[in-house]
């Protein structure tokens, strides 16, 4: 009793917490996520509690994350990049309000679609979890270049896996004869936090700081608030019409079932398919948009879900980003030996501590989203600048790389996303391409080189 | 704090918002040495009243608070850098953005008309008279 109390608060703060962090648009996914979770893992919360944090986290964030989309134009995230489109009509149109309805209404028939779907399929695939547990450097590596050849930067990425597990083998090397012990916190903190750094790398760089140098503050168009409706906690079914709903639970149940794929390829995808069956621009962005953020969010909780229950080790795009804390957080969790949420947690927990993160998320965002989106993003974009946003960033990634391994840490955790980062901004080599070559580096390397 | 106008170039754009390099730098400073500082008092001061194993964690709590007290403090300190525009939205510019978009406004009215469900869902939003006015008005 009392861990389901626990679970239900963490649950809890994790919905708060996201909620807010939706509202801050361009918000980097696994630069966020990462950091965290793992500071709820490390603060020593039971593993269902951390699942149930984390289920709520990723829903409350996608919900309000809905709001910069809809109401700005301006993609809460990379998940949210398919949906401008669509987005950016209706808004025009002067109906942004409607897009939001639309986009949140299906994002929660997506998350609760996907919860069953992919304990099922997890379970199901876990019969093969011998043959991939005794494998897992090879499968890694495999993984390692599939990803790599599906990354921005395609050939490069592929091109940049050896020497890049050779960098990091390396970073390893001194790092263990300075501690005696291996890390791993300080390396996935630093390639998550890549993208960050390497900007702020650009602006200390007198010959880079032209690329993103601005004569001007950056402009928010807000839509006004239009009409909205009676009481508090909206019925998402009536949101939707029937065809909206038979075109949601479709598409977000093949979704969870293809958990390999990049959750942002598989919301194009979809939203491609039901969109070219619809006629008429209204018809057209808001199924469009319903479908699209349901199957982002169902894609998402299946790529966290099925590999946890299956096998223990991240083998999915999400699983490798903003999951990788629930797979590998040394020296809670760890993926070698398999030590994490996959030994603690029976389906059926992944089952019922998931629907009370699913659940508690959807009381805490939804109704807010939908009904204090505008003064929410108007106080966000009022109150809180990016120079504070970038700051805590960056100040809680040298605390948990402290936390790991003192100095030695920050420095690490600092040359990783400085070579990671620039890597992923110029040439495109995504987050989740690195952080798969290193869980495939001592493989790589040992096979290489014989240690 | 007064806003240079004069001055050109001289924000820059970190993670897709614009900044101050100056405030930044002081807003980085002051955050790493908030939750640092913090985490690192908690292991100097916990070990007299807390169980040791408990230490780390709960030095690592007091650094996150440190973390949130500079995001506030920051965002106090650091004005943000956004131009907040309020649209409105006119029938005029309705049929700008079919143009726009190369719709065509009769043929969506015409749709949206023999669709009853649509239909009745735009009604219930209250913007069923913008379509009308820009694709109705034309066949009669």
């Amino acid at each position: 009793m009392s861990l389901l109390l626990t679970a239900m608060l963490f649950a809890l703060l994790g919905a708060i917490v996201f909620s807010l962090i939706g509202l801050i648009s361009g918000t980097d996914e696994t630069a966020i996520m990462v950091p965290l979770t793992l500071l709820v893992i490390l603060l020593g919360a039971p593993p269902a509690a951390v699942f149930s944090f984390f289920m709520a986290a990723v829903l409350a964030k996608h919900l309000t994350h809905a709001v910069p989309t809809a109401l700005m134009g301006i993609p809460g995230d990379t998940t949210a990049v398919p949906l401008l489109d669509h987005a950016t009509t209706l808004r025009r149109m002067g109906m942004p309000h409607i897009a939001l309805r639309k986009m949140i209404s299906g994002g929660i028939i997506g998350a609760f679609i996907a919860l069953p779907t992919a304990v099922l399929l997890g379970q199901f695939l876990g019969q093969f979890a011998d043959f991939f547990k005794s494998s897992t450097g090879i499968i890694f590596t495999l993984a390692a270049i599939l990803i790599a050849y599906f990354s921005k930067g395609k050939w490069v990425s592929v091109l940049m896996i050896i020497p890049f597990a050779f960098f990091i083998k390396s970073l390893d090397l001194l790092s263990f004869t300075v501690l005696d012990k291996h890390l791993s916190i300080s390396f996935f903190l630093g390639i998550a936090i890549g993208p960050i750094f390497a900007d702020l790398l650009f602006a200390t760089s007198s010959s880079a700081k032209k690329s993103i140098e601005r004569d001007r503050p950056k402009e928010y168009h807000l839509a006004p608030e239009t009409k909205s409706w009676k009481g508090y906690f909206p019925n998402p079914f009536k949101i939707l019409t029937g065809r909206q709903q038979i075109f949601t639970s479709i598409t977000t149940f093949i979704s969870s079932l293809t958990f390999v794929f990049s959750p942002v390829g598989m919301t194009a995808l979809m939203g491609e398919i039901v969109g070219s069956r619809t006629k008429g621009a209204y018809k057209k962005s808001t199924t469009s948009l319903t479908v699209m953020n349901g199957v982002t969010e169902s894609t998402y909780i299946a790529e966290v879900i099925i590999p946890l229950i299956a096998f223990g080790i991240p083998l999915s795009p999400v699983a490798l980003g903003p999951g990788s804390p629930l797979f590998n957080a040394p020296p809670v969790f760890t993926v070698d030996p398999i030590n994490n949420l996959h030994t603690y947690l029976t389906s059926w927990d992944f089952f019922l501590y998931g629907a009370i993160g699913l659940i508690i998320a959807s009381l805490i965002a939804y109704p807010f989203s939908m009904n204090y989106a505008r003064k929410a993003s108007v106080i966000v974009l009022k109150f809180v600048s990016q120079e504070a946003i970038v700051a805590m960033f960056i100040g809680l990634a040298c605390l948990l790389a402290f936390h790991e391994a003192q100095l030695v840490g920050i420095v690490l955790t600092f040359t990783v996303a400085a070579v990671g980062g620039l890597l992923n901004r110029i040439l495109g080599i995504g987050a989740g391409v690195q952080f798969m070559v290193f869980y495939a580096s001592s493989w790589i390397i040992l096979t290489l080189f014989g240690i | 704090m007064a806003q240079p106008v004069k001055e050109t170039k001289s924000y820059l754009e970190i993670l897709g918002d614009t900044i101050k390099p100056n405030q930044l730098l002081f807003a980085i400073i002051i955050s790493v040495a908030i939750s640092l500082g913090g985490y690192n008092l908690g292991l100097w001061l916990l070990p007299s009243f807390a169980s040791e194993s408990m230490v780390p964690s709960y030095s690592l709590l007091i650094g996150i608070g440190g973390s949130v007290l500079s995001l506030l403090l920051c965002s106090a300190l650091f004005k943000p850098k956004r131009i907040l525009v309020e649209e409105e939205t006119s029938s005029e510019s309705m049929r700008e953005v079919f143009e726009d978009l190369q719709l065509n406004p009769e043929e969506e009215w015409a749709l949206i008309e023999n669709d009853p469900i649509t239909r009745k869902e735009l009604e219930e939003l209250g913007v069923l008279e913008s379509f009308r006015s820009i694709g109705g008005e034309s066949k009669k």
